[in-house]
């Protein structure tokens, strides 16, 4: 078998583009710990969340692109909104409170927005049943949602980069990131600048929930692809650290490509997590950390 | 066992007030199911069990019962698509529900454990949909039966299958017929593919890619990209359906090509959700699974059974809307009914009731020719002792073929609706070029 050929190529090219997947899901949780130093265990039930609701609007009002578009518009706010609420019922009463709490927090929310969505749409695997372009460049396919998927993760870096550092917002949540306590001292409305950055969480949420109903079928336990992935992305690169979250994200992904071409899809796994354990080790503030 | 004074007669106390209650309770059947109405398995093939299966109990009860006189009670249980859980719920049933017999399972990763821990506990296990044959392979399980057909049959049967006509149809000799088996890595899948791998080299095919993923895995394009790197003729698939749906969604964009997908069964066999997605690109894919009652010619059943199988179709059409009846309806709904119908009539008649030693005498018993049942197979369980002690040796699996979102049965040639369409013709996506 020959170690370098096209496919080997293919084979990174779909990596980097998987890592711009998982790139975007690292995001919101990411600026969501950094900020109000909460782990929401349940954001890719979030995601699922909105899914459902690009998923239903597409059903009743067609697969066309200005239905899809005004969907995800729709979908990208209610999962704001989501986000807000959830930060206001839930991590808000219990935000003084040891880690442990908010964790078993949202982790029952995890739990319950699986059985809800169980409930509500029955455990049957639905999808948009879009049939997008396929792209062959250079004798290799490129997936097209995948490439939207990827340019949008970007895109959200790049934003979110220059909210946080050109915008008197930003400046205000990367202070709050850096000191929770002086900043209230300083009579900085915390309470606001926590709603702004859930609802920002969210609304990434609800961005990554549009590009994966592209390539994913929709089901009550999709969390269970991604959270843990997601979640392993985020410690990886240092919790809240974003940089750090978009970096690992293609590390893990070329692991799982690369891995999974030269020896199988399952040894794959087995590298990255070796990699991720023995990195727990080498760096346990996450890759960025000096 | 010495007692002392008061012993004896608290004992008869306890037992006087017991004996009434008992006979009272005596005349229903307590049976519990465990079906997967949540997770992953729910829609691939676990929820149209479960309403096979609620279906022939309630007609069963409609008329009176087993023997027209003894009730059923389905308690139905959520095994949430966990084993950790079906192995709680199972210990529910059997110990403060008190079930008679516990029935049902759809996963194999379920059953595998539950066959030996029900088995020590010599509590009577019927199990409805799990396929995989390490369930009673060289366990010599004495009181679980299962009437449903075993993986090493689907593995081995897509080889049978195509050995006879790759020659004919493809003009590529057995022998350089390249296929690749791809599945999902529990019990089920790996079971299936080992058979495949068995089948494949005894018919000297070469086995250019044999590889298990996980099932809930969120990328499959490393194996598509391996997959095209290896060019195999036939890829043998094993799986559930998020990974099925995602494997065909990527495998398309990647430009895999190839000129026969053969399924085995749980994702393939629910082609409903699978037009759904891909619409006409699942044309000409094949599925092994025990057949869906409907597609077999009724003439072919012994007298009754026809009728049977429309009255279920049109039950179940009426309780989801579904136009496909999915085979899984039928694996719940013929294989309670063996129990229900046969098993536990025999029981009664022969053996004086239906505690656990009772039915298993009943069900090694029973000898039902081929065309008995619904689903067109015989019932003979191996006896202890036989290395799949259990198993229906009668049950047998087909390989069926979807085309314009029809369902046809291609083999056994004997009972085939279609004269099987391979390789992919030049309208699917899939096809060589």
């Amino acid at each position: 078998m020959p170690v370098f050929d096209i496919f080997l190529l293919e084979a990174i090219v779909n990596g980097i583009l998987l890592g711009g997947v998982l790139a975007l899901l690292a995001l919101g949780l990411n600026l969501i710990f950094g900020v109000i130093d909460v782990v929401w265990i349940a954001y890719a039930e979030l995601v699922m969340g909105g899914m459902y609701l690009i998923y239903w609007a597409t059903r009743l009002l067609g697969t066309s692109w200005p239905v899809l578009l005004g969907a995800s518009v729709v979908a990208i706010a209610l999962v704001a909104v989501m986000g807000v609420l959830v930060h206001v019922l839930i991590i808000s009463p219990i935000l003084d409170t040891p880690p442990i709490n908010q964790l078993l927090a949202t982790g029952g929310l995890l739990f319950f927005l699986q059985s809800f969505a169980t409930l509500l749409f029955g455990a049957d695997f639905r999808n948009l049943g879009l049939h997008l372009p396929i792209l062959n460049f250079l004798g290799m396919y490129i997936s097209f949602a995948r490439l939207l998927a990827f340019a949008a993760a970007v895109l959200g870096m790049l934003g979110l980069y220059f909210l946080l550092t050109r915008t008197y917002l930003g400046t205000a949540i990367r202070a709050i990131a850096q000191d929770r306590e002086v900043m209230v001292l300083m009579g900085v409305n915390t309470k606001k600048l926590y709603l702004i950055t859930s609802a920002i969480g969210g609304g990434l949420a609800g961005l990554a929930a549009l590009l994966l109903s592209l390539q994913y079928d929709v089901h009550p336990f999709i969390g269970l692809t991604f959270g843990p992935i997601t979640f392993m992305i985020c410690v990886l690169g240092g919790l809240g650290n974003m940089l750090g979250g978009f970096i690992a994200a293609f590390i893990m992904s070329q692991f799982i490509s690369i891995g999974g071409l030269y020896y199988s899809i399952e040894v794959a796994y087995v590298m990255a997590f070796v990699f991720f354990i023995v990195m727990m080790f080498l760096r346990p503030e996450g890759l960025l950390r000096r | 066992m010495r007692m002392r004074g008061g012993k004896p007669i608290l004992l008869l106390l306890v037992l006087l007030l017991a004996l009434p209650w008992q006979a009272a309770a005596a005349e229903k059947i307590r049976i519990g199911f465990i079906y997967d109405l949540t997770g992953p398995f729910a829609a691939a093939g676990a929820v149209p069990a479960k309403i096979g299966t609620e279906l022939i109990v309630e007609m069963v009860n409609a008329k009176g019962g087993v023997l027209g006189k003894y009730p059923i009670e389905a308690i139905f249980a959520d095994a949430q698509s966990k084993a950790d859980v079906a192995i709680n719920e199972a210990e529910r049933l059997l110990n403060a529900e008190k079930v008679d017999i516990l029935a049902g399972v759809y996963s194999s990763a379920h059953a595998v454990p539950l066959a030996g821990r029900v088995d020590a506990q010599k509590k009577f296990f019927w199990i409805t949909v799990a396929i995989s044959s390490a369930v009673f392979k060289n366990r010599n399980l004495r009181y679980v039966f299962r009437p449903q057909v075993h993986s090493d049959q689907f593995g081995l049967l897509s080889t049978q299958f195509l050995a006879e006509f790759v020659k004919p149809k493809l003009g590529i000799d057995p022998k350089d017929l390249r296929v690749a088996i791809i599945h999902e890595d529990g019990p089920y899948g790996t079971g299936v593919a080992t058979s495949n791998e068995e089948g494949a080299k005894e018919y000297g095919m070469q086995v250019v890619l044999k590889e298990g993923y996980s099932a809930t895995a969120p990328d499959l394009s490393s194996l598509v990209i391996k997959l095209k790197r290896a060019r195999p003729d036939v890829i043998l698939h094993t799986g559930y359906n998020p990974d099925i749906t995602l494997f065909l969604r990527q495998a398309k964009e990647l430009g895999l090509r190839f000129r026969v997908l053969i399924g085995h069964g749980a994702g393939y066999g629910q082609i409903d959700r699978l037009i759904e997605t891909f619409g006409n690109d699942v044309d000409y894919i094949f599925n092994v699974d025990p057949v869906a009652a409907q597609l077999l010619d009724p003439k072919t059943l012994a007298p009754g059974l026809g009728d049977l199988i429309q009255e279920m179709v049109q039950r179940y059409r009426e309780r989801t809307g579904a136009k496909e009846v999915p085979p899984h309806t039928s694996m719940g709904f013929n294989n309670t009914w063996i129990l229900l119908e046969h098993v536990l009539p025999l029981a009664i008649q022969k053996y004086g009731g239906w505690d656990a030693e009772a039915l298993r005498q009943a069900a090694l018993d029973l000898d039902i020719p081929v065309g008995g049942t619904l689903q067109g197979y015989g019932v003979k369980f191996a006896p202890p002792g036989h290395p799949m002690a259990g198993q229906n040796l009668r049950a047998f699996p087909v390989v069926m073929q979807y085309v314009g979102g029809k369902t046809f049965i291609a083999y056994p040639t004997e009972i085939r609706t279609i004269d099987p369409v391979l390789p992919l013709p030049p309208s699917s996506p899939f096809a060589m070029r």
